[in-house]
């Protein structure tokens, strides 16, 4: 019993090192460090320490995290991200709420390579945000658009979610990847009908543009094609089982970089800054896998991720109460916290609790993951929403956050659908995997 | 996740030039990330490499594994530095406006000498660990690769990080709670 | 206190076939004085890799590890790798009765147990191999850097990778087929992406060890260490046990699934395999005892 009140304790101290701007990962890492150092002694401190350092930085299927960001920045700087959303554009701005629904249709293919939404938010946001201010889309509209659509980097592979999320519960990061397909794209179909409803009823919000003629459209679509090509061969090179998931991540990297230097759009400084944003960016995120994995055995010597679990069984809630129970949880969680941070503390708490209750490892990795960028729009701390408002400064957070709420029902909605037919999300893993 | 972004926040300024800015800090941080870039480079040129060994040629380059997985410890151990130089952490800021000047002061100081304590301890200890794989020969399976010399990467990027937050909390008392942001 | 670490699931059959006997015996004979908590499924840490730092520098107190993740540090343990020095079901016990040999491994910590796993078998995905042409230019995972070598005077292309990929390479044409045991049908589904087993030939045989740090074992009295070290012997041979009788049954469920097959080698089939693999032993051996492990002397221990 004491020992589960150290747990507590434990966690308590940690939201209370977050609130005084201790980084997540080092919070995870200095209560993992300090409460095992209380609990079994320093021998046994300093070795988990030295060995989970070692460990999460040599862990193989963890390159994926700097080959698919270096993909994604290079990607951006070389402008083929601004070619998505121009193509997106073409196709779909004709339409009333064109601009918007091109956002996210922008925001759907440059998540196909980057693993995270604040980058995809920021990509498209800087290309299509100018655009609908230009055109006269009411502020709420635009930016609700980019800062919703921005969270399909999450969740449409590759992901960094899924990949933390893999290696938190050693579940398959290719399965993963495949399992987001379906979600992703049913989301973004939501984001858009989302669009369609609120000009529909206030058809100011986003005026028609005058529709391009076909062959506008084709040629913007040509324009997008380099990026879609490496998309077809590092993505559904996973699917048809040409690579695993890190050789694909690093054949779409040097795809991109190839394609980039060919177009005449990388320099030897570009590809660099491409590369120290890569690898601060990758520091950061190894940082909360090394917290994670200090943090994780202390959980287990106190009890903690145990005693939960039986206490959530007690309830007598039934599998499907329990689990609304942990999204409710997820959903205010989300209001204070960011999403990766809030994977990397729950998942090791709930995964055992949820899998315990036969819920499919794999689904319930979707499920967390748009749980997850459901906070990533909520107020008051929404990351993607912090994104857009420095991209569009003039605009006032209140209306940011009015803007996301359409899309955050949309993104329930999805939530809904996965829970009730889960196959959305299992599909392709099964049929790739039999 | 966060790009850099979200690098535009420091801590101690409007009261000269810090310390963390100083030249010699910068050039360590300059050819810290140069090499993590280096290390970055050679992990896209080896993964290329055995697929296409394996796709094109059918033969397998065994043991690239080990190349890949000690390559990520050098590229991740190199970024500490320039990492902690241009604070890109995934924070929880939302309470900033309640905790209040004081409680923003007292949070970074606190924060920065709590998280360099844990990572002289991870350098120490790695050092220990450094000392032990070279007396015993502790090597890779395949390519026998020696693994002191990446405890060792280890070692120096965490103590670099840790002295990279030291110089910030000194920064931060020079600069005094009033200039704090 | 001490706390055991294993990096399987809680429903490995370890924990009840191996663990929780080795803690009653431990308890019993140390009047209670001595208890064990087991921590199955990576609860102080994820994978086997590291498992063996674990025990080195006390993350844990037992750990369950394989030496062939360091290999480097077990150049003579892993000698019971090499197709031809053990046979799956008496290596165990003559291995025990050797063990002073290994001494000389086992500096950094202590070795409480040590025992083989079922015998290798070529688990294709879709080619079958009866007989060596089969197999050649063939893409086979391998379980170590001498089971590598093994594959290659066999012919086929050694590929490294970690036994958890093995599932999703064999299924999408990343591999054509693993040199791994029979339990792995089960326990990591292999028998899905599975269509032919090969087996009848002098097999690799991969090892497994419970080990203590250094410290905690110096922490015990010296009849309580001894009582440790007695469970540990015991808990080797439920261990050897409990993997041949996995394998065993792995091996027959996956016999009895439609369109699936069991290619058992005659010895007239076998022989080129062996006579390939006989070299590499040789090989292995003169380089250890130019080293100066006393391979010869240990191996010929081992024999029958
Ligand atoms: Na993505
Ligand atoms: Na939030």
């Amino acid at each position: 019993m004491s020992e589960l009140l150290f747990g507590i304790l434990g966690l308590v101290v940690m939201f209370v090192a977050m609130i005084l701007r201790m980084p997540v990962g080092m919070a995870m890492l200095v209560v993992g460090f300090f409460g095992t150092w209380a609990l079994n002694g320093e021998r046994s401190a300093m070795a988990l320490l030295v060995t989970e350092t070692y460990s999460s930085i040599s862990n193989y299927s963890l390159l994926v995290i700097p080959m698919f960001l270096l993909m994604g920045n290079i990607a951006s700087v070389a402008g083929f991200s601004r070619g998505l959303y121009e193509a997106a554009f073409a196709w779909v701005g004709g339409f009333r709420g064109g601009l918007a629904s091109a956002s996210v249709l922008g925001c759907a293919a440059f998540s196909a390579v980057s693993g995270s939404s604040v980058a995809t938010a920021v990509t498209i946001g800087r290309a299509a945000l100018p655009e609908m201010k230009r055109f006269h889309y009411a502020d709420h509209l635009a930016a609700g658009s980019v800062a919703a659509g921005g969270t399909l980097g999450f969740l449409i592979p590759p992901s960094t979610g899924f990949v933390i999320y893999a290696i938190l519960t050693e579940e398959s990061i290719g399965q993963l990847f495949m399992a987001g397909i379906l979600p992703g794209i049913l989301l973004t179909a939501l984001f858009i009908l989302a669009i369609v409803l609120i000009t529909t009823l206030n058809p100011a919000a986003g005026p028609r543009n005058e529709q391009m003629s076909w062959p506008a459209r084709w040629k913007a679509l040509s324009g997008a094609l380099p990026l879609l090509v490496v998309i077809v061969i590092s993505i559904g090179g996973i699917y048809v089982g040409a690579f695993t998931p890190v050789e694909a991540s690093g054949i779409g990297a040097i795809l991109v970089i190839g394609l980039a230097a060919i177009a005449g759009k990388l320099s030897w400084r570009t590809l660099f800054e491409a590369g120290k944003d890569t690898i601060n960016t990758s520091a950061m995120l190894f940082l909360i896998v090394v917290g994670a994995s200090v943090l994780n055995p202390f959980l287990s010597f106190t009890h903690l991720p145990e005693a939960l679990g039986n206490a959530l069984q007690a309830t007598h809630l039934g599998p499907f109460g329990i689990l609304l129970l942990i999204i409710v949880f997820y959903l205010i969680l989300g209001m204070f916290m960011d999403g990766l941070a809030m994977l990397v503390v729950t998942v090791p708490i709930f995964f055992p609790v949820v899998t315990g209750l036969g819920f499919d490892p794999i689904w319930y990795g979707v499920v967390s993951v748009i749980a997850i960028e459901m906070g990533m729009i909520t107020p008051p701390v929404g990351l993607n929403v912090f994104v857009v408002k420095s991209i569009a400064q003039d605009v006032p957070m209140a209306e940011i956050f009015k803007g996301v709420m359409p899309f955050w029902v949309a993104m329930a909605l999805c939530l809904l659908f996965i829970v009730v037919f889960p196959q959305i999300a299992l599909l392709i893993p099964q049929t790739m995997f039999k | 996740m966060t790009t850099d972004d979200t690098n535009t926040t420091h801590p101690a300024t409007g009261c000269g030039r810090r310390w963390a800015d100083a030249r010699p800090i910068q050039w360590a941080v300059r050819a810290s990330t140069a090499l993590s870039v280096l290390s970055l480079a050679i992990l896209l040129l080896v993964i290329t490499a055995s697929v296409v060994a394996r796709y094109v040629f059918a033969a397998p380059l065994l043991g690239s594994n080990e190349i890949l997985q000690l390559c990520l410890v050098a590229m991740v151990a190199l970024a500490m530095l320039p990492a902690a130089h241009g604070e890109q952490h995934i924070r929880v800021d939302v309470l900033d406006a309640y905790i209040g000047k004081y409680g923003r002061y007292a949070g970074d100081l606190l924060s920065r000498l709590i998280a360099a304590f844990v990572l002289y301890a991870l350098a120490y200890r790695s050092g220990l660990q450094a000392l032990d794989a070279a007396e015993f020969g502790d090597a890779t399976n395949m390519l026998a690769i020696p693994l002191w010399p990446f405890y060792a990467l280890i070692v120096l990027g965490a103590a670099l990080y840790a002295t990279m937050l030291v110089i910030q909390v000194a920064d931060l008392w020079r600069c005094g709670v009033n200039k704090h942001v | 206190e001490l706390k055991l670490a294993d990096f399987q699931p809680a429903t490995h059959p370890y924990a009840a076939g191996v663990y929780a006997p080795f803690a009653d015996e431990v308890k019993a004979k140390t009047d209670g004085e001595v208890t064990v908590r087991v921590f199955m499924g990576g609860e102080l840490g994820t994978g086997p890799v590291e498992q063996f730092n674990r025990a080195v520098n006390g993350v844990a107190d037992i750990v369950f590890a394989l030496p062939g993740y360091t290999a480097s540090s077990f150049p003579k343990t892993l000698l019971t790798e090499l197709p031809g020095v053990i046979s799956a079901d008496t290596g165990t016990e003559r291995v025990q009765a050797s063990l002073a040999d290994l001494s000389k491994e086992y500096r950094r910590v202590v070795l409480l147990g040590l025992w083989n796993n079922a015998p290798n078998l070529l688990l294709m995905a879709d080619k079958p191999v009866r007989s060596m042409q089969d197999l050649k230019g063939l893409k086979i995972r391998t379980p170590s850097r001498n089971g590598g070598r093994v594959l290659e005077a066999w012919g086929a292309a050694p590929v490294s990778l970690p036994a958890t990929d093995i599932y999703n390479a064999m299924q999408t044409g990343v591999i054509d087929g693993a040199m791994i045991d029979a339990t792995t049908l089960q326990t990591f589904k292999l028998a899905e992406v599975t269509k032919y087993v090969t087996q009848g030939m002098q097999p690799t045989i991969s090892s497994f060890f419970l080990i203590m740090n250094r410290d905690s074992f110096k922490d015990l009295p010296d009849s309580q260490q001894a009582v440790v070290q007695e469970a540990g012997k015991t808990a080797a041979l439920n261990a050897n046990r409990i993997q041949l009788e996995v394998a065993d049954k792995a091996l027959a469920d996956f016999a009895a699934l439609p369109g699936k097959e069991v290619i058992t080698l005659s010895a007239d089939e076998a022989a080129p395999f062996d006579a390939a693999a006989a070299k590499v032993t040789q090989q292995v051996i003169d380089d250890a005892d130019k080293a100066g492990l006393e391979a010869s002397a240990y191996v010929k221990a081992l024999q029958p």
